[in-house]
């Protein structure tokens, strides 16, 4: 029990972990723990394992995995569900919705917040008070003026102007300037110093040449945190593509179109659940340092 | 001479403005998309909801002054009240099931020797499966036929099977149940982030004193997690109070109404009612609106308190 003499002091110190009772906390904390992780994964778990089982099985058999799956059954099983679901164009299109909307957030929230920590052009408190107030403003009430914006954009009536609905933008459009990543982005570029955009403006590099090699390769946590937030939102987003696209749907949108379709059995239907699961798991994988550092610098915000 | 003078004046005055323009443009330039996008899909909206709720509309164009005759009609609905009410009741259950939780689980994490960083990374697991997917996962779980995890549980166990979702008791309990198992992972992360905060030697010097285990908790614990605590309440009511995805995909507000919320009336009113409604849409988002600023600002009002007391 050498790992118990070194803790540091917390609500069970050292001290208690040579009584019994000290001990005898620290291990219930622990089980629960267990409990909670395996409460955490079984659901995920279950679907998998369904979306392995042979498609009498899920209604005959009451265990848990996948009787008589060897690797090749389970191969031909996914290779079958990919044919038979035909999600490729709607994972594209997430795709692209995904990166659009990376590609906007990352630009435009890292101009504003470069803007108000760095630049402080005349009238950069009264913006900087309308974000802070857009962050706190219930978010429904917008939902069908929205809509009626996207039918003229950028008009709020019929005075001309684009129909946006069933494009790209109306998804780009409202998700690419977000008032917590402008103020994550700020305040990280108030803890850069001045001397850094001073050094290069007098070396001949504009404004746009000091965000873009020098702030964000500066920034590269929150850059990360950012960009890993913004496309796993982006992947799963549901509703936007609900309210303004018809055809060419995203994948979120198709999976629950799906639901309703008789011909598609459950297992196979379980094979889809778990295809839109890939990349975001995937992204976690590669990522997971960063974001469970991540969530430590936006949750000093406060 | 005198002319000239005068031309000297307005150059310089004209170079000020110049200078002026100089000095703020790029700055103006780095904030122009954000503002714009602000104004028209954030600032511009929420006024015009307003202002638009006391218009007739048809479809999603605007018609003749009506004064408040669609507040009216929203408030004297049928289902305005028991549907205020259900969305009560999620807040509620949604603050007993899923707000003392990830507090807990963020100090055990904290506290265990053994087994601390794989129960952070599997707790958040959930996190990373996209909404959709839980949501279908969940309808599946709590399916009423006998296929569902649930009822495979308590068919092993002897029991028969059980309504869940189709149970107008349960399927409020039965979401919460859902949106805590996706949402716990991130919360406790938050308050595992403010209790690296605290520095050890308080709790040393507590030791030192003789406080016990609930007196640290209490006295040390609790002080630092104060500020994120109440950050994290008033956060969860104003997300649960505008639930919508969920008796959207889940139950489609059922059984009989019982998992509808007002998000999902306005919804309805919005998208689904052929365009005859959309005025009451705007009516409902607005107070909608109006109960959760009055949260917002109590949370300012208690936010000074906390700021003033630690």
């Amino acid at each position: 029990m050498g790992r118990f003499s070194n803790k540091e002091a917390g609500i069970i110190s050292n001290v208690d972990l040579k009584t019994f009772k000290g001990q005898l906390v620290h291990w219930i904390f622990v089980a629960v723990l267990i409990v909670f992780c395996v409460v955490s994964v079984i659901p995920t778990l279950w679907v998998v394992m369904t979306a392995f089982k042979d498609s009498k099985e899920i209604y005959v058999s009451r265990s848990f995995f996948p009787v008589n799956c060897s690797p090749s059954t389970a191969w031909s099983r996914i290779s079958d569900a990919w044919v038979k679901l035909q999600l490729g164009d709607s994972i594209i299109n997430t795709f692209v919705k995904s990166l659009g909307d990376w590609f906007f957030t990352i630009v435009f929230c890292g101009f504003a917040g470069y803007s108000l920590s760095k630049l402080k052009p005349k009238g950069t408190k009264l913006v900087f008070t309308l974000i802070v107030w857009t962050m706190l403003m219930p978010g429904q009430i917008r939902m069908v003026p929205n809509y009626i914006t996207m039918l003229h954009f950028p008009f709020a009536f019929d005075i001309g102007g684009v129909n946006l609905l069933n494009t790209y933008w109306s998804l780009w459009i409202p998700n690419a300037a977000n008032a917590f990543k402008i103020i994550l982005f700020k305040n990280n570029f108030d803890a850069l110093s001045n001397s850094f955009v001073e050094a290069a403006k007098i070396d001949g590099c504009s404004d746009f040449g000091v965000f873009f090699k020098i702030m964000l390769p500066l920034s590269m946590p929150i850059l990360l945190f950012v960009s890993i937030t913004t496309l796993e939102v982006a992947w799963a987003d549901y509703f936007g593509p609900l309210i303004y696209l018809t055809d060419n749907i995203t994948l979120p949108l198709k999976i629950y179109q799906m639901k309703t379709d008789v011909t598609i059995q459950m297992n196979t239907y379980f094979m889809g659940l778990m295809f839109a699961c890939i990349p975001p798991a995937i992204i976690f994988l590669v990522m997971q340092k960063h974001i469970m550092g991540g969530i430590t610098v936006g949750g000093v915000k406060g | 001479m005198n002319n000239l003078i005068n031309r000297d004046k307005r150059i310089t005055g004209k170079s000020k403005i110049r200078l002026f323009v100089k000095k703020n443009a790029s700055g103006w330039l780095f904030l122009l998309p954000t503002v714009l996008i602000l104004y028209t899909m954030v600032w511009r909206p929420t006024v015009m909801a307003g202002v638009w709720s006391l218009f007739k509309m048809r479809a999603y164009t605007i018609g003749e002054f009506i004064g408040l005759n669609n507040y009216k009609m929203v408030i004297s609905h049928s289902q305005f009240v028991p549907i205020l009410i259900n969305t009560l009741k999620y807040v509620f259950w949604s603050l007993i099931i899923g707000f003392i939780p990830p507090v807990v689980l963020a100090i055990m994490i904290n506290e265990v020797v053994y087994f601390k960083s794989a129960s952070k990374i599997i707790l958040y697991l959930p996190t990373i499966v996209p909404g959709i997917v839980c949501m279908i996962m969940w309808t599946y779980i709590y399916s009423p036929e006998p296929t569902g995890l649930l009822n495979m549980l308590l068919s092993k166990v002897g029991c028969g099977s059980f309504g869940w979702l189709n149970n107008p008791d349960f399927t409020i309990v039965g979401i919460i149940i859902m949106k805590t198992w996706k949402g716990l992972g991130g919360a406790m992360l938050l308050y595992y982030a403010g209790l690296q905060n605290v520095n050890s030697e308080l709790y040393e010097a507590a030791v030192l004193d003789g406080a016990g285990m609930w007196k640290r908790a209490w006295n040390v614990t609790r002080p630092a997690l104060a500020a994120t605590l109440v950050l994290n309440f008033v956060n969860q009511i104003n997300a649960v109070f505008q639930t919508l995805d969920e008796p959207l995909t889940m139950t489609g507000g059922g059984p009989n109404g019982a998992s509808a919320t007002l998000a999902y009336q306005l919804f309805q009113y919005g998208f689904r009612s052929g365009g005859k409604s959309t005025g009451q849409a705007m009516a409902l988002g607005v107070i909608i609106f109006a109960i959760l600023i009055v949260l917002t600002i109590f949370y300012f009002h208690v936010n000074k308190k906390i700021e003033e007391n630690y």
